[in-house]
């Protein structure tokens, strides 16, 4: 797929680090602001991730994936 | 076409490429795949034939062409076998046998690949245990099945038979 703009390691460091995330604002681990925070900004990498598709990486011109 | 000769004989006869359809009435896959590959039957009218071959009526041609389970879907050119795949295929992949019924080359695989299927099962899969242990969180579940769900989607039958009446009511709804 042409659009993926994220390597394969990039795309597994982002859905962990949402899944990580969405798990310490959902679960209440992390309460108050950072957990609020948590809660929303979990699903951005989670999604990139999993789409493999970074739109801040066009802004900047830059790719982690070379073969595309 | 109950026995392998004259599914062999009929083969030699045919002159267009082909594709052959096994199948049977109670299979429920089967008939979930039908209205897709009426479809792109109508697609490549006049270039490729399609067979349909009821396995309960031809358990014979089954076992000689060693099919195990249906639906099956095979692409023939020159009466040689160019492709096969078993399952209730969506049409992206019904389409790629037709090309290589007209090509007798193997279809390139379409829809996901297998990294990225298991990219979408492992993080649904986590999500939803992470979600059950903490209490559970019905956002983290939800979520979780539906990242599974985007992993599988192109191999459920219940999909391929809404998903084009979904699409045509918003086709509708647009125009």
């Amino acid at each position: 797929m042409s659009f993926v703009n994220e390597a394969s390691w990039d795309r597994i460091v982002r859905v962990v680090l949402g899944i990580v995330l969405l798990y310490l604002g959902w679960a209440g681990v992390v309460t108050g602001g950072w957990g609020t925070f948590f809660k929303f900004v979990g699903f951005v990498p989670l999604l990139t991730g999993l789409v493999g598709f970074c739109p801040l990486y066009t802004l900047l011109k830059f790719r982690t994936n070379k073969t595309g | 076409m109950a026995t392998i000769e004259e599914f062999n004989l009929k083969l030699k006869d045919q002159q267009r490429p082909l594709v052959v359809d096994f199948w049977a009435p109670w299979c429920m896959p089967c008939r979930a795949m039908e209205p897709t590959l009426k479809r792109v039957e109508q697609q490549y009218e006049g270039t490729v034939d399609v067979w349909r071959v009821n396995a309960d009526e031809a358990p014979e041609v089954m076992k000689a062409l060693k099919i195990y389970g249906i639906p099956t879907t095979a692409a023939y050119r020159d009466g040689q076998e160019v492709a096969r795949r078993t399952g209730a295929l969506p049409q992206a992949e019904l389409e790629g046998l037709f090309e290589a019924a007209l090509t007798g080359e193997k279809p390139l695989r379409k829809g996901l690949s297998a990294n990225e299927r298991i990219l979408r099962l492992v993080a649904g899969l986590l999500l939803v245990a992470f979600g059950w242990a903490a209490g559970p969180s019905w956002v983290l579940l939800a979520l979780g099945g539906v990242i599974i769900f985007s992993g599988v989607y192109d191999r459920c039958p219940l999909w391929q038979a809404v998903a084009p009446r979904v699409a045509k009511l918003f086709q509708g709804a647009s125009q």
